[in-house]
């Protein structure tokens, strides 16, 4: 379980998280739900220390993250996987290379196990071995989103972190990502914590939610719980959400 | 008016001050944090090669085409400047001296300031505005000891290795020059004049030493500007701008402190 208290992040002027209280519970796909400029990606890099608090405490079963040291933290984040909003694959390395670097630096497999391991995963999302010895700039958006979850899988992280993961893509290929939230959740028993501002992402893959409104959490319960109205408060409209 | 301009001069001058040596200070601490990662080069053996690969076979033709011509020029200004009261083989032990110890270092340096410090910055810089450091340490991985320390090691070893063969190349041509193209001088006369007062540190001093610390300071200086990149392609295009521009004001610095220090 994840707790987080009292958490504050500034850039400069500008107060971007106030005091954020929020409960994650495992095995559990908490969907965190806002419009752009809320402090989303703020937010869900600051759960993995990319962004250090200003003030506040971010405990993972009961370990404040922000008292380890960076050493402490390095290992810790072996059971931490991280789907950015840009899918973040490494340039310079072709897609076989992206997905087996963290086994090849952390784990001492044989050349054989770690093969096993990179088609696993490449199957999982539902791409061909083909697409192993191509580049990152040589897939579509949702090719390299896939490749960025099936790199996430490969870790078999407790918890797995989405920010944004279907912005960019079209509705097939959003589609293809939730349902790829979900087979993971029940593949790995991860815990996954998904930022984003798609309401029917949050629709397909939350059993838990949170709206997340000027740098604070206004709303947390299940999705049955959310009114339309809620949503068209959170995101300043009228008329638009039918749930 | 004139109070108000010079007012705004004299804060610019404040705050560009302050910003230098600020920046002087992050790459001094960037240059320390890479000292304490450097265990971790075997980790991350790979990364190295490639960049042993990236500050040697690829820096190797236009290394060759400057050195080729800085033996060719100094020998032809030299020449051009010869008089009565300086033998041929003091013109030639000059020449000698200079190339080695000063002209193919800092030259060489300074173009491959140019060439790889921005492209170290611009690929860093790439990496940092699309995520992909940040990913780096979501999979446990130091970016310092992953993309700082290789290539930090990478100039330290190669720039030396590339040096000595542009140095050879420089002396070849100037001999070729003097004394194969014209009869300036005989090939005896330049091997004496070669020899003349030879000392073996200075050979070190020019090889070694000088491009093993400016190799350090590119590459430290390009990966401390990649690293910082913020923005878009406007960020990468200033890092790498600034990493060439800081850089080459460190090594001609740099230059003049060793010479002094050392010889």
């Amino acid at each position: 379980m994840i707790t987080v208290r009292g958490v504050h992040k500034s850039f400069e002027e500008k107060e971007v998280l106030t005091g954020i209280d929020l409960d994650i519970p495992d095995n559990n796909n908490l969907v965190i739900l806002g419009p752009s400029g809320q402090g989303k990606t703020v937010f869900i890099k600051t759960l993995v220390r990319l962004i250090e608090p200003d003030a506040g405490s971010i405990a993972y079963d009961g370990d404040d993250i922000l008292k380890m040291s960076r050493k402490e933290w390095q290992a810790y984040q072996n059971h931490i996987a991280f789907v950015f909003q840009n899918s973040a694959l490494f340039d310079f390395l072709d897609v076989r290379e992206n997905l087996s670097l963290f086994l090849r630096m952390h784990k001492r497999l044989s050349p054989f196990q770690m093969y096993n391991e990179v088609s696993r995963a490449i199957n999982f999302v539902g791409l061909g071995e083909d697409v192993l010895d191509k580049f990152p700039e040589e897939l579509s958006g949702g090719m390299r989103k896939r490749v960025a979850i099936a790199r996430a899988m490969i870790k078999r992280p407790k918890y797995i972190f989405y920010d944004e993961p279907t912005t960019g893509l079209d509705q097939n290929n959003a589609e293809k990502v939730s349902e790829l939230i979900l087979m993971l959740k029940n593949e790995i028993a991860a815990t996954s914590i998904i930022v984003t501002h798609d309401i029917k992402l949050m629709r397909d893959v939350a059993d838990r939610v949170a709206l997340l409104r000027e740098g604070n959490i206004s709303f947390t319960g299940t999705k049955e719980e959310i009114s339309a109205e809620t949503l068209e408060f959170l995101y300043e409209t009228r008329g638009e959400y039918d749930l | 008016m004139a109070k108000i301009l010079s007012d705004k001069f004299f804060e610019q001058l404040g705050e560009r001050t302050i910003s230098f040596f600020t920046t002087v200070y992050d790459i001094a601490v960037l240059f320390i944090q890479s000292i304490k990662a450097l265990p971790s080069l075997w980790f991350y053996r790979r990364q190295f090669l490639e960049q042993i690969y990236a500050f040697s076979v690829k820096t190797l033709p236009i290394a060759a085409v400057i050195a080729v011509f800085i033996g060719l020029g100094a020998t032809v200004q030299s020449t051009y400047q010869s008089s009565e009261l300086l033998t041929r083989a003091i013109l030639v032990n000059v020449i000698f001296k200079t190339t080695i110890l000063e002209l193919c270092p800092i030259i060489l340096s300074l173009v491959l300031a140019g060439k790889l410090g921005a492209s170290l910055a611009a690929e860093i810089g790439s990496m940092k505005i699309s995520e992909q450091i940040e990913a780096l340490e979501t999979m446990s991985l130091d970016p310092v000891g992953f993309l700082v320390v290789p290539r930090i090691v990478a100039g330290l070893l190669m720039l030396p290795v590339i040096t000595i063969f542009a140095n050879a190349l420089a002396i070849f041509s100037s001999f070729f020059v003097s004394a194969v193209a014209t009869d300036w001088i005989s090939a005896q006369e330049f091997g004496s004049g070669m020899q003349m007062d030879f000392k073996a540190f200075e050979l070190y001093f020019g090889n070694l030493i000088k491009p093993a610390v400016y190799g350090v300071l590119i590459a430290l200086v390009g990966s401390y500007f990649g690293l910082r990149t913020t923005g878009g392609a406007k960020g990468v295009g200033t890092a790498s701008t600034n990493a060439v521009v800081v850089s080459a004001v460190f090594i001609v610095i740099f230059d003049y402190y060793l010479g002094k220090l050392l010889l």
